[in-house]
């Protein structure tokens, strides 16, 4: 009985402990800041959203619900809020753009275990750390909410310093912003800024705030009369940072990077619902680090290519990916456009990458179709909630790809390059559209044209460990070596 | 202590977490201390103030007409879709490019006029580099028989300053104007740039 009486004690005194620790967590005050919206605006209609009780101010920003390409697509629009806090945030969520009553909600990425409440048609949730949540009603993608909890601004920029550009809350329009070395530019949160940012032939810039960059005003690139207007457009620049805005309602490609080396993306979210909308996109770059972003796109989400020189270190982390239509992490087609002397992409990392959705073709590929030696690339921790690629024609639905032919985006016809040393450790498949194992395929050219040395490890597919190429429906043809499953 | 006591304290104890828990999650017990950024009042979407609007520094071009404007024009091989025609077409947002040097733009006026001032334009935007380009000017009355009136000359394109430059010279009569271009520091053109050559 004295043992029971300590041991009884002792789980007391931890209850207690426990508790006061919950009471001293809580009586730390949670630091919100929330923006108005331009007063030339009006919230959504969609959707109402309070944070500890403030209501946000909720844009409609394009998305697209067509999983097959359309050259004259028409997207629709979903929920968007942002605020930034420490401390403690409990989201309240009513949707009144759905059309019927929200009977049910799940909060995304699920692996971060957040179940929501539902009563009296609001969705209520806490969060305790900043991210990108989104909010998937009645089981259903139509309206989904995508909120942007940022952490605290710190770093801002000085007003008063000649070398910064401050955009203040509000609307504003502009038809285009060049930066030049050593300039700053802030986007306030509560701003939405009509423009593009080109950064060309430029060094240690910044692009910072809490803003929106917004694309609404031009029509699809491809429509007569328009051209690309890329948001945020990096050019044979260096040294380079891009941090916490959010880009909506581009009219083509989005977060752009060509010839340029040491470039570092925090915290920006793409959402994109027109052609060739691809989220981050980068063109014979070396040295980009991307972190905590969110890209939710209607082309290809996470994108490296050559186009004048070859492609070296480049790491995406901790991203969340939805992906509405083609790749989420897509290295090709072009990778040697610029026809130059022996053209590599290697040293590139995918860590740490939740794939929310992808509605359309491979989640992990490799599209070599040009002539270029890709090598080097690593996948970790890549979790699929949604695997429900649908392909195109019964096509291009696998779950991971790599190829060696020419396609319509080749340059360099009827040459090829190698893929070799490829590793992919941690790769979970949480859902998929059909509950079955999708397919995946490996495809090399020809006997000097091969993919060698591709490791698949810690592989499970619906709860199942993988532990061979059958496991995985892992097709290869006769120019493959060394594509194991451990 | 008897076990129906152990079973009371514990269900307590857990009591006691639960009202905690149920607390944490009550807006009433979140302190929060809030910040409201405010939007400006604005009736419609307005230049950003750090970006002062640069007409006001625009090289000035005169007021009287634009004998180029529309009329046929003439030039050697263009890059891309970059056409000759688009370098009087009244819009600075297309533009003519050269393949290559020296080119050479002329541009028939179809009437003999008293010309002074050629203009030189490329789109203002700003994401349109400063450059150097150089250029001569020369004119005829036949087409074939040219003089020259502005000898070869580096001038700057700004987007500060509207990214046109204005070439002055004594007043003289011409029909065709021929404009000769022979370098450019631009970084991403091959060639000679010119979204509207005005004539006055």
């Amino acid at each position: 009985m004295k043992k029971t009486r300590t041991l009884l004690a002792a789980v007391l005194v931890l209850l207690c402990i426990a508790a006061v620790s919950t009471g001293v967590a809580e009586s730390a005050p949670t630091l919100l800041t929330i923006y108005e919206g331009p007063k030339t605006m009006t919230s959504s209609e969609a959707a109402k959203v309070s944070v500890n009780g403030y209501e946000l101010f909720v844009y409609d920003v394009m998305v697209n619900h067509e999983h097959i390409w359309n050259a004259n697509t028409q997207p629709s629009s979903t929920p968007m809020a942002y605020f930034d806090f420490s401390g403690k945030a409990l989201i309240e969520i009513q949707m009144p753009g759905l059309g019927k009553a929200v009977e049910s909600a799940e909060v995304l990425p699920k692996s971060w275990g957040i179940s929501p409440t539902v009563a009296d048609g609001t969705v209520r949730f806490m969060i305790t750390e900043p991210g990108q949540y989104t909010v998937v009603f009645n089981g259903s993608v139509n309206k989904a909410l995508h909120l942007f909890a940022n952490p605290l601004e710190s770093e801002v920029p000085d007003q008063n310093d000649p070398n910064v550009l401050w955009i203040g809350p509000g609307e504003w329009v502009i038809d285009a912003i060049a930066l030049h070395d050593d300039q700053t530019l802030y986007i306030s949160g509560g701003a939405v800024l009509h423009s593009i940012i080109s950064v060309a032939n430029a060094k240690n810039v910044r692009i910072c705030g809490r803003g929106i960059i917004d694309g609404s005003d031009y029509p699809a690139w491809n429509q007569p009369g328009s051209y690309a207007r890329v948001p945020i457009d990096l050019n044979h620049s260096k040294n380079i940072t891009v941090e916490g805005v959010i880009v909506a309602n581009s009219n083509c490609w989005n977060v752009n990077s060509y010839s340029s080396k040491n470039v570092r993306i925090d915290n920006v979210k793409v959402i994109s619902g027109r052609q060739n909308g691809d989220g981050f996109t980068f063109q014979s770059c070396t040295d980009h680090v991307v972190t905590n972003c969110f890209a939710r796109t209607w082309d290809d989400s996470l994108v490296i290519k050559n186009y004048s020189g070859s492609t070296k270190g480049i790491t995406f982390r901790n991203i969340q990916v939805w992906t509405d239509l083609a790749q989420s992490m897509e290295i090709g087609y072009e990778t040697d456009k610029g026809w130059v002397l022996d053209p590599e992409i290697s040293e590139v990392l995918f860590e740490d990458i939740t794939v929310l959705y992808n509605f359309h073709k491979p989640v992990i590929s490799i599209h070599n179709s040009d002539d270029a030696f890709v090598h080097s690339i690593a996948y970790h921790n890549i979790v699929v909630e949604n695997a429900f690629m649908q392909g195109d024609n019964g096509n291009n639905k696998e779950l991971i790809e790599m190829t060696l032919q020419n396609s319509s985006w080749s340059t360099v016809r009827d040459e090829f390059g190698t893929i070799d040393d490829v590793l992919i450790d941690g790769l979970t498949v949480v859902n998929t559209v059909d509950g079955k194992v999708p397919r995946s395929r490996f495809s090399g050219q020809d006997e000097e044209h091969r993919i060698t040395n591709v490791t698949l490890r810690n592989v499970s597919i619906l709860g199942t460990p993988m532990t061979s190429l059958k496991d995985m429906k892992i097709s290869l043809n006769d120019y493959c070596d060394g594509i194991t499953v451990e | 202590m008897n076990k129906k006591s152990i079973v009371l304290l514990l269900a307590a104890a857990v009591l006691l977490m639960l009202s905690l828990a149920v607390c944490a999650e009550s807006i009433d017990q979140i302190e929060t201390i809030i910040t409201i950024v405010p939007a400006p009042d604005q009736t419609h979407a307005e230049r950003p103030p750090c970006f002062p609007d640069p007409a006001d520094n625009y090289v000035p071009l005169p007021e009287t007409e634009n004998y180029a404007l529309g009329k046929p024009v003439f030039s050697g091989a263009h890059a891309d879709v970059y056409v000759s025609k688009n370098v009087n077409d009244g819009k600075t947002d297309t533009y003519w490019e050269s393949r290559g040097w020296p080119a050479e733009m002329a541009i028939d006026l179809q009437g003999e006029y008293t010309v002074s001032t050629v203009a030189v334009c490329l789109n203002p935007s700003s994401i349109w580099e400063p450059r150097i380009q150089e250029i001569a000017v020369q004119v005829s009355t036949d087409g074939e028989n040219y003089t020259e009136v502005a000898a070869p000359d580096k001038h700057q394109f700004d987007p500060e300053t509207g990214n046109r430059i204005r070439i002055d010279f004594d007043p003289v009569q011409a029909a065709f104007v021929k404009l000769i271009f022979t370098m450019s520091t631009a970084s991403r053109t091959m060639g000679a740039q010119a979204a509207e050559i005005c004539v006055y």
